[in-house]
């Protein structure tokens, strides 16, 4: 009987410690968070096939963060920053973001740039109440509908992709009737929802061609665009199918409007060349989401920050990487929510700052804004007439006017 | 749609079926005289594909050798690359556990070891292309347009496919591939060299898809994923006979007008689904394929 009585008294002890100890884990809303110092966790992939993609936005986020621990941190504390490689890869983003939470217990989550990785952890930050704010991933599967931890879409959304760009067709080339080449994959049916909305908005039929990523041979859908005889020619496919689809434009002797989506200028110089040159590109414009044309006076700044912050990195040839300045303003979000959330910050007072932040970053097209029904920071693009060398800034941003739930 | 528009569609899907499909055939043959040789479906054929392409490119783009010199390099560093992959790879994997499903595990490791390669080099980043050696200004034949570039991938595939022919038919080395082919042991037994002959199928395989690499690259692009383009010639091969190298021919310009008019007259969504429809309906009307010979019953 003794023996049952200590066994049990000894159970109760324990489930008493466990419970103690759980309730000091999760009483303050606030892990990572010290006297001096915010602990944020960032995550992006720095290697492998798809490094481009966020290795320099990654970069960016971290001078911006350096730059205001210079200045005296955040409401006095100093960001304290754990870096993760994702490698664009949805195991390897999740695992990561698991580590951050679970070992390094990170107070938020500042990270993402490939959007079908990044939409991986919705389920794991939702059910653990984590804010995650995406680095330069459009992530439109995690941001609509919106869920209260998960904010991003600081460079663009494709739904803003397709929405802004129809927009332009319509305000600068008076467009009637727009011919529109997206893939048949989660990208092109984000975008097209939204081009499909303003189009409706604005007066404008869409003749849609959706092909596959891998398309070897464009004849048909390009053909049949001409067929069409369109107004404009939009293209938001990736760089290997866009170069196929201009340059198949040339040889059928389509000459409208191409304007590609920024979902294909990774490498314009490179594209010039995979056309067969400026013959190709006569009436060729590309979508921009930055303030200005890339190395344009207005960003100079962003590319002077980053020759100080790594002399090293920017005397290589290629860097700094197009993408860059993407990771600047979620740095910059995270760093306003922060000192928003005062003295004794918690997750859910740095999710309240975010829900209605609204700022020009200087660095994109338009405003960095949030409401509690739209997550998706930036809505804005501007466009460029690129004639093989040279761009030409055309006057005028363009914003998409879609929101979630509009039809 | 009007008369004129499908008569347009009709023209223009046959001339650049004709043309993707020409491409298709070769790298199916390519497929096809391995798999009579040794049986393997080889996993990593669109990759030889890719690798021939980036050295083509590494030379006449990076090193700046003449094309006519770097071209012929080409073949032969994918010839010999495939033969002594089937001499050092192919032939252990055999000998340490004798199963055929070893062998296709180890085309599918070296298509992954070949494509990580390519992505190391830093080249693999951004699709590229290399200097046509034609020009690229089109032509019409009736309604339809099509480049010089077009007529010459065209062309040039249909003459590696006369050598082939000509090869396997009338020279002593044809003559012992296709006995290989035929009955290894009985091929032994006449004084074949078993090894060489292997050796030689996969080299062949490889200079074949190094051609159709160099022939499509100035068009389609060089890029680390461009060895997709192998289900299409898996598809051609199914479509024409696993087995029979005209048939492989046959079955790569069916694809690549299927796909075409498929594109044209259906929806573009559907191009991705015409070779597996292709393939569908010729297992259900004629399971050998379409120049397969009758279905033989084999002894075990």
């Amino acid at each position: 009987m003794k023996t049952i009585r200590t066994r049990i008294a000894v159970a109760a002890v324990a489930i008493g410690m466990t419970a103690g100890f759980a309730g000091a884990a999760y009483a303050d809303d606030a892990p990572g968070v010290t006297k001096d110092s915010i602990k944020i966790g960032l995550f992006a992939p720095i290697s492998g096939p798809n490094k481009a993609y966020g290795f320099d936005p990654l970069n960016a986020a971290k001078m911006w963060y350096d730059k205001i621990n210079a200045e005296g941190g955040v409401n006095g504390r100093k960001i304290d920053y754990v870096v993760e490689d994702t490698r664009c890869n949805a195991n390897d983003l999740v695992a990561a973001v698991k580590k951050l939470v679970e070992q390094d217990h990170v107070f938020i989550l500042n990270g993402g740039s490939c959007s079908s990785a990044t939409v991986a952890a919705k389920d794991y930050v939702v059910r653990n109440n984590i804010p995650m704010v995406m680095l330069n991933a459009s992530g439109d599967g995690a941001l609509y509908p919106p869920v209260k931890q998960i904010y991003g879409a600081f460079s663009i959304s494709q739904h803003a992709v397709g929405g802004s760009v129809v927009e332009f067709s319509v305000q600068h080339f008076k467009a009637r009737k727009i011919g529109y080449i997206n893939h048949d994959d989660a990208y092109g049916s984000w975008n097209i929802e939204a081009a499909k909305y303003m189009a409706k908005k604005d007066g404008a039929t869409l003749d849609v061609q959706s092909v596959s990523p891998t398309i070897s041979d464009v004849t048909a859908p390009m053909l049949k665009i001409k067929a069409a005889n369109p107004d404009v020619l939009v293209l938001t496919t990736y760089a290997r199918p866009a170069a196929l689809i201009v340059k198949k434009a040339h040889e059928l002797g389509f000459n409208k409007p191409i304007i590609l989506a920024v979902t294909g200028t990774a490498n314009l110089g490179q594209m010039a060349e995979n056309v067969g040159g400026k013959a190709a590109l006569q009436n060729f414009y590309t979508q921009e989401v930055l303030a200005g044309a890339p190395g344009s006076e207005k960003l100079q700044w962003v590319y002077d920050m980053y020759k100080k912050a790594y002399p090293k990195l920017a005397a290589q040839p290629d860097y700094p990487q197009p993408y860059m300045p993407y990771g600047l303003p979620p740095a910059m979000a995270v760093v306003r929510a922060l000192k928003e959330a005062g003295q004794n910050p918690t997750r859910d007072k740095f999710l309240d700052a975010l829900s209605h932040m609204k700022f020009d970053s200087k660095v994109m097209a338009g405003p960095i804004e949030f409401s509690p029904q739209d997550h998706a920071a930036q809505e804005s693009t501007i466009y460029l007439k690129f004639d093989g060398k040279t761009s030409t800034l055309i006057p005028g941003v363009y914003t998409n006017a879609w929101h979630y739930g509009d039809k | 749609m009007s008369l004129d528009v499908v008569i347009l569609f009709l023209e223009q899907g046959i001339v650049s079926g004709l043309v993707i499909g020409s491409i298709y055939a070769l790298l199916a043959l390519a497929l096809v005289i391995i798999f009579k040789t040794s049986e393997v479906p080889n996993f990593a054929q669109g990759e030889f594909y890719m690798a021939g392409a980036y050295v083509a490119l590494f030379l006449v783009v990076f090193e700046n050798i003449p094309t006519v010199l770097a071209l012929p390099v080409t073949l032969v560093v994918c010839f010999l690359g495939a033969a002594l992959f089937q001499k050092f790879v192919l032939t252990r994997v055999w000998k340490a556990k004798g199963s055929p499903i070893n062998l296709v595990i180890a085309t599918l490791g070296l298509s992954y070891l070949l494509k990580g390669l390519v992505r190391n080099t830093g080249f693999g980043d951004s699709p590229r292309t290399f200097p046509s050696l034609v020009s690229t200004d089109s032509i019409t034949i009736g309604q339809a347009s099509l480049t010089y570039l077009d007529a010459t991938i065209f062309c040039t595939a249909v003459a590696v496919m006369i050598a082939l022919f000509l090869l396997f038919n009338f020279t002593q080395l044809g003559r012992a591939l296709r006995a290989l082919g035929m009955n290894p042991k009985a091929a032994q037994l006449v004084g074949i060299n078993l090894s060489r002959m292997n050796m030689v199928v996969w080299g062949l395989s490889g200079a074949i898809s190094a051609a159709a690499a160099i022939l499509v690259a100035p068009k389609l692009l060089v890029s680390a994923d461009m060895g997709h383009v192998v289900i299409m010639a898996f598809a051609a091969a199914i479509v024409g006979g696993f087995a029979s190298l005209p048939g492989a021919v046959v079955g790569g310009f069916v694809i690549g007008i299927a796909e075409n008019l498929v594109g044209l007259f259906v929806s573009s969504q559907a191009i991705a689904v015409a070779p597996f429809l292709a393939i569908l309906i010729v297992l259900l009307i004629r399971p050998q394929g379409l120049l397969g010979g009758r279905v033989a019953l084999k002894k075990v």
